[in-house]
């Protein structure tokens, strides 16, 4: 139950992008179509739950217990970066379309701050191991729910008249503030 | 040739023509994260400043000796570890700001533009170059932050900095400090900022036109002379 | 094979200088950060009984709780530390109670991540003065809608259930530990 309850909160009360601003940069570089946010969301994911399992293993059981915190910031960087790069190299090996439909995005995601956001909101909450992957999985659904729900309404975008000066960033930005006010809708949910 | 910068150009260069935040679109998750108050902004904006002069300065001073292939790993440790430091600081003197920002101080680490900074600027010039592109950069940073924090304090709840500024009578508007009011100021902010860039450059046009056709028209008067 | 070497080379210059340059603030800042951690704890042990002068950490529990003596010595209560999940994240929270237990002196609220406007109304003295003197006998129960009518009611924060509901929680549960505590006679 309690799993179940971090698993809705991350991925749609406390969704990453709209209420805690985690990963809005592919937010709005990536999501102006459906085909491509879906892709990019299901790498994040894959990244998110992968980079969760090892950064909750670095930590509890080499930073903590050696008195290393301090290198926190480092090491979770460094372990997500490597992570990435292993990732791809393993995916272009194992499948070429899988390659080239996810491939360009990878290199993305190493900055993308929802990743390090996620390894360290899992430790200062401390979570436990299963609590953290439950985490790091609704966090990733949630990301791919507001990334395609964002490209679906820039597809609609294009064909309107938005005023020029607001055309690009600024309107995608006043649509992502509508979606956060509907998205608070959930917030009686748990 | 390429006309070089002075280092004063260089610095005012980050607050208007490739201003982090409303040119390049960098640096967004703490300009909308942090900026439910004004002096939270400035907060984040020095921390950042900091990180950001530190690491430009030390990669511009090693460029030449990290080999290409390790670069962007290098750039990575060395602004992880002055945001170690900018955040084991915060912590230690000021916990009260620390805890307002929470998560935000170490996410420094991913704001692309620091990174952006130190690939595109700090690895290809010196050192004092470097540090003046990053203090541009770190104050265009911060008049942004200030700017939204201000903007969403004084209608969320009706003060700046602290200081009371609208009346009792006005309701605050609580959608200014939730997420939503985030982004819709920083949309707006954005949109009005270009649509005032747009009529300075269609002045500029006409005026450009206008002195031609007033030489033109003078040349076609000396000609009938 | 030449390029490989000098690229672990100085990866591993950087990260041993970056290291042991970071130990050096740590060990500087972590003094710091504890005694501030230290400081907070001990103003709010204070803050939530008014009356008392000094403090004794009961040992062995899990969780935080402090004996706190008035001006002559004599025990005028418990503070205990209690946190507990919130809307979007922990909240902390430091309760004074009687030395019977029985009853709520204040309520201070540590740390917490609510929505703000909304959730952070929990810090507001319309809220927490709810709490003091209030009855903790039967457990503290919140009221949705209505006036409180019972010495052990609160009522909760309009649009804001669940961070109520949930400092309501973790008064009960810490308070609960500590009447366990005290049946074992460890109090």
């Amino acid at each position: 139950m309690e799993l179940l309850i971090i698993f809705l909160s991350a991925s749609i009360v406390n969704n990453f992008v709209l209420s805690y601003f985690l990963g809005i940069c592919p937010f709005i570089g990536v999501s102006n179509k459906i085909s491509s946010a879906f892709s990019m969301g299901l790498a994040t994911t894959f990244v998110m739950v992968l980079s969760a399992t090892v950064s909750w293993l670095l930590f509890n059981m080499i930073l903590v217990p050696y008195n290393l915190e301090f290198l926190q910031i480092p090491s979770f960087i460094l372990v997500i970066a490597s992570l990435v790069q292993f990732v791809e190299m393993v995916i272009k090996k194992v499948s070429q379309p899988i390659y080239r439909a996810l491939g360009i995005f990878l290199p993305l995601i190493t900055t993308n701050c929802a990743i390090l956001g996620l390894a360290l909101l899992i430790s200062m909450r401390e979570y436990s191991f299963l609590e953290s992957i439950f985490f790091a999985l609704g966090a990733g659904i949630g990301f791919i729910f507001a990334l395609m729900i964002m490209a679906g309404i820039r597809e609609e975008l294009e064909l309107t008249d938005v005023p020029k000066p607001f055309r690009g960033a600024p309107i995608t930005l006043i649509t992502a503030g509508l979606l956060a006010l509907a998205f608070m809708g959930f917030a009686g949910m748990i | 040739m390429k006309k070089e910068k002075t280092l004063l150009q260089e610095f005012v260069k980050g607050i208007d023509e490739i201003n982090p935040v409303m040119k390049q679109a960098l640096g967004l998750c703490p300009t909308l994260a942090v900026t439910v108050s004004a002096i939270n902004g400035i907060a984040m904006a020095l921390a950042t400043t900091f990180v950001l002069m530190f690491s430009s300065l030390m990669i511009s001073i090693i460029r030449k000796l990290i080999p290409s292939q390790v670069r962007i790993a290098s750039y990575i440790v060395i602004i992880a570890t002055f945001v170690t430091i900018a955040d084991l600081v915060m912590k230690a003197k000021f916990p009260a700001m620390s805890k307002a920002l929470g998560p935000f101080v170490p996410l420094i680490v991913v704001n692309c533009l620091i990174l952006g900074r130190a690939e595109a600027f700090a690895s290809k010039n010196n050192p004092l170059k470097a540090l003046f592109d990053a203090l541009g950069n770190g104050a265009g940073f911060l008049i942004v932050l200030f700017i939204m924090g201000s903007i969403r304090e004084l209608f969320g709840s009706r003060t700046i900095l602290g200081f009371h500024i609208l009346p009792h009578s006005f309701e605050p508007m609580l959608i200014m400090i939730l997420p939503a009011g985030a982004f819709i100021t920083l949309g707006l902010l954005m949109g009005f900022k270009n649509a005032y860039t747009e009529r300075v450059k269609r002045k500029e046009r006409e005026d450009i036109v206008k002195n031609y056709r007033a030489v033109s028209k003078l040349e076609s008067t000396n000609q009938g002379l | 094979m030449k390029i490989v070497i000098r690229m672990i080379l100085t990866l591993t210059i950087i990260g041993v200088v970056a290291g042991g340059f970071l130990a050096n603030v740590a060990q500087w800042a972590n003094p710091l950060i504890e005694a501030n951690k230290k400081a907070e704890t001990e103003k709010a042990i204070f803050l939530v009984q008014p009356d008392g002068k000094s403090y004794q950490q009961i040992k062995n529990t899990n969780f935080e709780i402090y004996k706190v003596f008035g001006e002559n010595n004599e025990l005028v209560g418990y503070s205990i530390a209690h946190e507990g999940n919130g809307f979007q994240g922990k909240i902390r929270l430091m309760v004074g109670v009687s030395s019977d237990l029985n009853k709520i002196k204040q309520l201070e609220i540590l740390d917490q991540v609510e929505t703000p406007g909304l959730g952070t109304l929990i810090l507001e003295p319309p809220f927490r003065k709810q709490f003091s003197d209030l009855s903790t006998d039967p457990k503290v129960n919140l009221v949705k809608g209505v006036e409180p009518s019972k010495p052990n009611e609160i009522q909760s924060i309009t649009g804001a259930t669940i961070s109520s509901k949930a400092v309501v929680e973790i008064i009960n549960k810490g308070i609960e530990k500590a009447r366990i505590l005290k049946e074992r006679g460890a109090l």
